[in-house]
């Protein structure tokens, strides 16, 4: 075959027609990333900014719970269970309580209840003003950060003027809360209950809390680069998060307004006025704006609650050593991050014989590589962020 | 006094050299002096004291001690790395920002060199920098460093055109690309372009906050995603250099704005005496106000996606620095 | 294993419900789910619970999302019912056969009602079908049941280690895995430093009880004993 001009040319033309093939890379968004919330490990395969799927690789904080709380006595399983997801650590305690208090066919007094209640939307408060905190850090905005972390504080601090603890507060017992106990002779008969001022700065801590509310909605609700950034980005339909297990504000963010505390019966939120928040599209945005509404709602619950404690005693009668009976039972809660449950089986011994924790962030996460299916880069870490979950919660 | 700066002057090298001395000197203290500004600004938007005990209670020499910790550091190259590129990269975004210092007026007579092209040689020496993001990026031999380059060429690129396109307005008005006989014309005129080209300088103040990857344009650096971007590999002194050319680069860009539609070293109502003793600081003063602006900026917003970001430069702001040349044009013949 | 003993609701259906005899409320709902489904339905300690053999596992659960309105997946996980356990106390009643049994919680987003659907099979041959086509997030705890105990899953379509790091040997959850911990320091028993309140004046605090060895406990109980300030405590009426 000869090559004339006419077909070197139609030959060059042919060639320069071709698509540029790109080879895809894989970028490891690694163990230690400043927006992974932990240990998370996702393995992209990106072809420039566009990811062809995404793999989370989770474990690096595997504790092993589940295999701990079959040694454990329940007073110990206390004080390990708080450390699950860590942000809101009173609020992994209840349903475990719970759980053995039904077993044990245990009446938990009032008091007690409403007292598990303040704490457990004070746990909510923290652990939404962390995701108000570091979400808008991962989009760019630094200064959210500080606004959200210092009305945390007063939170934070109210938690330890209780509990002792400001993450860790192991303050439940089986049939009750921690009964305190006076210091000094002349208190020597006397059960101290909530410190004295706590009615008081309670109240004034969640004043605080819906100023913040305001000013984190004045700077961040309006600013067109976070619309840009979050509308229409991460979308969930409601039947795949059902089907995924994606429970809390992700999914009351896709229109489902299902909310545990409305449902389920281990604490008594039929006795509060407040509302359940659902989004409208499911995006990134309604995610942020549900949890802002959430801290509103919490702040509305705890205000109630600090007006009308009923009185009395801190704690069921139990006996000295805890002894469960046998038998099987499911509590689930609506944690912070979600719908958290314990599966708790017992034979009658001193520990159970098989805890199976149900946590939020587990199922919300498992979502993730559905999610991230052909988003661009910077959309990887907002969808991420979105879902608020912790590395504690997914691991276990 | 100004007899004696003449003779001084007079004599080429000696001139050269103390010229030389400024402007090497110039950087650095600039820098300090911007960054410090930043940590104490930023700190006041967020409730924060900012430095505070570096150097008594104002925190002052804080940028100082910085500086000293870079140097002191380990010089640490991947062992992957190229590492003559890596090296010069740092070198060639501190010298595009050097030579752009050159041709700033800061005071009637008092531009190191007054070029008739001014304009036009501190917009092509402020893209060098572009070479050097990219081959900081390149040669750092890190995924992170590659995306954070990549995007750095293709954000830089897209928005020189804004740039550019921004301040033939300006020439058009003034009928020249000397920078000092744009701040003469502006005199001449009696108000500052910014009167008439508001839509250039909007222009231009968002262009530059893009060619200074500065939030909300900071995808190249993108800390929440790319850890540090094309900076990821870069310690010690050779961060220090990308560090002080960024600010140095606020200070260069800032100036340009600032002679160009804020009317350089000059105030409405003064004499050409008082011009060349308080013109510096006049320049100075109204540099500070721009970089305030920056500064807010970066700590309000978040960051733009890079598609946004390309979307905003090529559908948004040349259209818009198009039409207001042509308007510019048109009403400038007309009236 | 599982006792079914019908219960009084907790304190705001209190007034309702009588004692013993009273069916509970959710038996009904048990019972219409246990007849959709083909299996037996108790309802132990306010939850349903659903057995079925274990071939009908994926038809059930389809059931329970098609027809029950059941569309959310809570967990899928597994029971190890064993007779030597390496590590905590052993059943009460020996058993004659070895099981794993599945247990998979779901429920629905408009009323609230949850069923955990469970079924049995045997411990040598710990196979049974994948339920990820009807709930797409059963895929990564079908993962975890199998690293933790071994189940293979038919159908699933990556059964790697999601905790547990490559190379990991063995299934950690099953009763027959020890603890290392557990090996270098036997169970010590259980220690429970804190007193419970009681009615009587004068407690002394700090009692420990356990079966392990009393010595350490006992130490720590006498400094206690001497100041009494943290022991006292009163039932506040």
């Amino acid at each position: 075959m000869t090559l004339d001009q006419e077909s070197v040319r139609h030959l060059s033309e042919v060639s320069v027609s071709v698509e540029l093939e790109t080879p895809e890379m894989t970028l490891n968004i690694g163990p230690q990333h400043p927006s992974t919330h932990g240990v998370l490990r996702l393995m992209a395969r990106v072809d420039g900014e566009r990811t062809y799927d995404v793999r989370p690789v989770i474990g690096y904080m595997h504790r092993g719970y589940e295999k701990l709380a079959e040694v454990r006595t329940y007073p110990q399983i206390t004080t390990i269970v708080n450390r699950i997801d860590w942000v809101s650590g009173y609020a992994n305690e209840v349903p475990f309580m719970t759980a053995a208090e039904k077993l044990m066919e245990i009446e938990v007094p009032e008091r007690a209840l409403w007292i598990r209640t303040i704490l457990t939307e004070m746990a909510r408060i923290s652990s939404h003003l962390v995701f108000m905190a570091s979400y808008p850090l991962e989009l760019g905005a630094a200064t959210p950060l500080f606004f959200a972390l210092r009305e945390r504080e007063r939170v934070l601090d109210l938690l330890e003027s209780v509990t002792g603890g400001r993450f860790h507060p192991n303050f439940n017992r089986i049939g009750g809360v921690k009964p305190a106990y006076g210091s000094g002779s002349s208190t020597r008969k006397m059960i101290q209950d909530l410190p004295a001022s706590f009615f008081a700065e309670t109240k004034l801590a969640m004043e605080n809390v819906l100023e913040a509310c305001e000013q984190l909605e004045d700077l961040v609700a309006g600013n067109e680069i976070i619309l840009a950034r979050t509308r229409g980005v991460g979308v969930l339909p409601p039947e795949v998060a059902a089907a995924y297990g994606v429970t809390g504000p992700n999914l009351r963010a896709s229109g489902v307004a299902f909310d545990l505390r409305k449902v389920e019966d281990y604490l008594p939120y039929d006795q509060f006025d407040f509302d359940v928040v659902t989004g409208e599209n499911g995006d990134c945005w309604d995610r942020w704006y549900v949890r802002l509404q959430e801290i509103r709602q919490s702040a509305r619950i705890v205000s109630q609650a600090v007006d009308s404690i009923p009185s009395g005693p801190l704690q069921a009668k139990v006996p000295k050593v805890i002894k469960v009976p046998r038998g099987e039972t499911y509590v689930r809660a609506e944690n912070p991050k979600g719908e958290m449950g314990y599966y708790l089986v017992s034979d009658g011994g001193q520990g159970p014989y098989r805890l199976k924790i149900r946590s939020a962030s587990f199922s919300n996460i498992s979502i993730l590589p559905w999610a991230l299916e052909g988003v661009l880069i910077p959309d990887i870490i907002a969808i991420m962020g979105s879902l608020d979950f912790v590395l504690g919660d997914v691991d276990r | 006094m100004t007899d004696i700066f003449a003779g001084v002057m007079s004599n080429f090298w000696v001139g050269l050299g103390i010229k030389l001395g400024i402007v090497a000197g110039l950087i650095p203290v600039v820098g300090m002096i911007i960054g410090f500004a930043e940590m104490k600004l930023s700190a006041k938007m967020q409730n924060r004291v900012g430095p505070y005990y570096a150097g008594g209670r104002w925190g002052w020499a804080q940028l100082i001690a910085d500086g000293i910790k870079f140097f002191q550091k380990e010089d640490i190259i991947p062992a992957n790395a190229d590492r003559q590129i890596f090296k010069i990269a740092p070198a060639l975004v501190l010298a595009s920002t050097v030579a752009l210092v050159v041709v700033i007026p800061f005071g009637p007579g008092l531009a190191f060199r007054n070029l008739e092209l001014g304009l036009f040689f501190a917009l092509a020496i402020s893209s060098l920098s572009t070479i050097g993001v990219l081959i900081a990026g390149w040669s750092s031999a890190n995924k992170y460093s590659l995306i954070g380059g990549l995007r750095a060429a293709g954000q830089l690129i897209a928005y020189e055109l804004p740039l550019v396109l921004s301040v033939v307005g300006v020439v058009v008005l003034a009928g020249t690309m000397n920078l000092t006989t744009i701040v003469e014309a502006q005199i001449a005129a009696g108000y500052p372009y910014l009167v008439l080209q508001f839509v250039g300088f909007g222009i231009f103040m968002i262009a530059a906050l893009a060619e200074l990857s500065r939030i909300p344009f900071d995808m190249p650096i993108a800390e929440s995603e790319l850890v540090m971007g094309y900076l990821t590999e870069y310690t010690g002194f050779r961060f220090l250099f990308f560090f002080l050319a960024e600010f140095a680069n606020m200070f260069t860009m800032s100036a340009i704005a600032a002679t160009l539609f804020l009317g350089g070293y000059w105030l409405p109502g003064m004499t050409e005496e008082q011009m060349i003793v308080a013109g510096p600081l006049i320049l100075a003063a109204k540099v500070f106000l721009l970089i305030f602006v920056m500064i807010w900026f970066r700590w309000t917003f978040p960051r733009f996606r890079e598609d946004q970001l390309q979307r905003i430069a090529w559908k948004v702001l040349v259209p818009l620095a198009l039409a207001n040349i042509a308007v510019t044009a048109i009403l400038k013949v007309v009236i | 294993m599982t006792s079914s003993q019908p219960e009084a609701e907790s304190a705001e259906e209190a007034g309702a419900a009588e004692e013993v005899e009273a069916p509970h409320p959710l038996a009904e709902y048990a019972e219409s789910v246990a007849s959709a489904v083909g299996g037996e339905g108790v309802v132990t300690f306010d939850t349903v619970k659903v057995t079925v053999p274990a071939d009908q596992w994926v038809e059930t659960l389809t059931t329970a999302r098609d027809e029950l309105g059941l569309v959310m997946l809570s967990f899928v996980s597994a029971i190890d019912w064993s007779n030597q356990p390496a590590v905590g106390e052993a059943l009460e009643e020996e058993l004659e056969e070895e099981t794993f049994e599945l247990l998979a919680t779901v429920a629905d987003l408009t009323e609230g009602r949850r069923v955990t659907f469970s079924t049995r099979i045997p411990h040598e041959e710990a196979v049974i079908d994948s339920l990820v086509e009807v709930y797409a997030g059963a895929n990564w705890h079908e993962r975890e049941a199998h690293e933790m105990f071994g189940i293979v899953f038919t159908g699933h379509p990556d059964l790697s280690h999601l905790y547990l790091p490559d190379g990991f040997l063995g299934n950690p959850l099953l009763k027959s895995f020890p603890l290392l911990s557990r090996e270098v320091k036997p169970w010590p028993g259980t220690v429970d430093v804190e007193a419970m309140p009681e009615d009587d004046d004068d407690e002394s605090e700090a009692e420990s009880e356990g079966d392990g060895d009393e010595a350490a406990p006992a130490d720590e109980a006498e400094p206690e004993e001497a100041t009494d300030d943290e022991a006292d405590d009163e039932e506040g009426s």
